[in-house]
């Protein structure tokens, strides 16, 4: 489902050049519930971004799905990201302004489809993270723990195949954490492959399979 | 993506609200000075209706003098239409053309009372400046014995006053004392000059024992110079001795009376263009610091499937939705000028005036988000969604 090859990532300023991932290869399954551990800075989120097209490699391929997305366009990748994946992110990117519905409806809005069916399944991916009582709040209105849940709605609701959660439950506390791993777990036995940063080792061994990263190389 | 677009800025109308105000303003404004744009331009581009380059005003004063004027009058006209260099001439009422001066009367027929500028001039100032007639005929001598006064209307009096009757031969009143026959109507008549819009005008005959109206028009031949002017001017002097003599070119007065209209004019135009810079560059601003706490939404909406393109469509949608909360508070103000027929001015000019002002505005809004919302789609996603 995403085939990594080779990859490296070096950034580079005028004064410094800082190799943050190095000959890393990764093939993750469809279906699969994968998690990626390993001390801060040593280039999961960096991973993960690569991963998600929300960045590039400085060398490696990439496959998402069996396409290879080196020479893909902007406008190719925005619609690989609408179409294909969903992120989750540890501080919930929730935009304050915006009703729970209307920050679920967000991937659909790139999409070509009526307010009404956006409605629908904005409505039915809250209802599988069980805020569907929440729909007209805002995210000030709510606690860490349904944030977290209103962006998982958020990511699943354009029902992509592959979800990258980066430490979804890094600012929860274990009690939620679990929750919101449940919900992932779940949402895996539906088909959805995924693919978890984290730092808690509870949560990495509740996945089917463990990378393991130091200073941006992968380590077996 | 509208609708989602106007949900944010309504739920954010709290702190876009000075933005509202200040887009707010510059549509009034703005409003303001192209109704005085498009009025003048408007009156600019309809004829003046008469022939001014080789007319000279030559204006009279009696000052202290009050025995005989009206012969000695008399005796100027016959002098001044003897010379070579003079084609024809013709007595008028202070109110010359693009002069400062104007006189009005209410004049009425069958119940309908119009405003109107008033000229007293004689049988032969629609020669002196050539002014055609659209019915019937310029009043003469003859006239004077005829039972009432006669009168030259212009088109405006006559669509106003006698709505969809013909004017000619009938009698109107004049203050409701005096009665006029009508017995010509000429084009327009716009003495103030070109950015004059045409209104209600009528001319009247000077009596034949008048002593008050001692302006005289006079219509040169070509080529006729200064010396003539000096020899004029020479010849007065000595046929009215101790009155005022000044003469002055109607195509002169006609650029002074431009200046009038222009100067205030380019005034508001300027001070208009300084309020909008303002505006703009604090949109600008605005705008810029906007974006730049908004990297974690950007990144975000990148990664949600937002190409740059949509980035930029996003900011530039945000402030056009602004812009058109402003633009329909500003409307409901506008529209009161043509539906109250405010200044008494044609519906048409404010009309045009509103399109053009909500055309400048989402122009201005468009230039000062387009930068920002350039530089917003740059972003890199990655590193957006890593600040916090």
């Amino acid at each position: 489902m995403i085939k990594l090859e080779n990859v490296e990532k070096v950034y580079r300023t005028s004064a410094i050049e800082t190799l943050a991932l190095n000959n890393i290869n990764i093939n993750v399954r469809k279906g699969e519930f994968v998690s990626i551990m390993g001390p801060s800075g040593c280039g999961k989120s960096t991973l993960l971004n690569i991963m998600g097209l929300l960045d590039t490699p400085s060398k490696g391929h990439i496959e998402i799905d069996g396409s290879k997305v080196e020479k893909y366009t902007d406008k190719s990748l925005a619609h690989l990201r609408n179409q294909k994946l969903g992120f989750i992110f540890q501080s919930f990117h929730l935009i304050n302004d915006l009703s729970v519905i209307d920050n679920v409806e967000i991937p659909l809005l790139y999409r070509t489809s009526s307010s009404k069916d956006r409605r629908e399944l904005a409505q039915e991916a809250l209802e599988k993270v069980g805020l569907s009582n929440r729909m007209k709040h805002f995210p000030k209105q709510l606690s860490g723990g349904q944030k977290q849940r209103v962006a998982i709605a958020r990511a699943i609701v354009g029902k992509p195949e592959i979800i990258l959660a980066d430490e979804p439950t890094g600012n929860l506390d274990s009690a939620m954490g679990n929750e919101i791993l449940s919900i992932l777990q779940q949402l895996n036995e539906g088909g959805a492959t995924i693919v978890m940063v984290t730092h808690d080792d509870a949560m990495a061994k509740r996945t089917h399979r463990l990378i393991r990263l130091f200073d941006g190389t992968q380590v077996f | 993506m509208l609708q989602h677009l106007f949900k944010l800025i309504w739920n954010k109308k709290g702190t876009h609200s000075l933005l509202i105000i200040e887009i707010l303003a510059s549509f009034l404004v703005l409003f303001g000075v192209l109704s005085l744009i498009v009025f003048n331009v408007r009156n600019f581009l309809q004829p003046i209706g008469f022939e001014y380059e080789q007319v000279w005003n030559l204006d009279l004063a009696s000052n202290q003098d009050t025995v005989d004027v009206s012969r000695k009058l008399t005796n100027v006209m016959q002098r001044i239409r003897s010379y070579k260099e003079v084609e024809t001439a013709s007595r008028m009422s202070s109110n010359a053309p693009f002069s400062a001066n104007q006189v009005s009367s209410s004049i009425t027929y069958n119940k309908v009372s119009v405003g109107a500028d008033f000229y007293a001039t004689d049988q032969d100032f629609n020669k002196v400046l050539d002014l055609p007639l659209l019915k019937g005929r310029w009043y003469r001598e003859g006239d004077r014995v005829a039972k009432f006064i006669p009168i030259v209307i212009n088109k405006k009096t006559e669509e106003k006053l006698f709505l969809n009757e013909t004017s000619l031969n009938k009698i109107i009143k004049v203050d409701d004392k005096r009665s006029y026959k009508v017995v010509g109507v000429v084009e327009s008549f716009k003495a103030k000059g070109e950015f004059m819009s045409d209104s209600p005008a009528l001319f009247e005959m000077i009596a034949k024992d008048d002593s008050w109206n001692s302006n005289v028009l006079i219509k040169t031949k070509r080529g006729t110079d200064a010396n003539f002017e000096a020899q004029l001017v020479k010849d007065m002097a000595v046929m009215l001795p101790g009155w005022g003599i000044e003469v002055s070119y109607l195509k002169e007065s006609r650029h002074n009376r431009h200046n009038l209209t222009l100067v205030p004019v380019i005034i508001f135009l300027i001070v208009s263009a300084f309020l909008l810079t303002n505006v703009a560059l604090g949109l600008f601003g605005i705008l810029n610091l906007n974006i730049s706490r908004r990297k974690n939404e950007i990144g975000l909406r990148r990664a949600m499937g937002a190409t740059e393109g949509k980035v930029i469509i996003q900011f530039l949608g945000e402030i056009w939705v602004i812009a058109t909360f402003s633009l329909i508070i500003g409307l409901l103000f506008a529209i009161q000028f043509p539906l109250m027929n405010v200044f008494d001015l044609d519906s048409e000019i404010y009309i045009t005036s509103i399109f053009a002002s909500i055309a400048v505005i989402y122009m201005i809004v468009t230039l000062c988000a387009w930068l920002p919302s350039k530089q917003a789609s740059r972003i890199h996603p990655a590193l957006a969604l890593h600040e916090e």
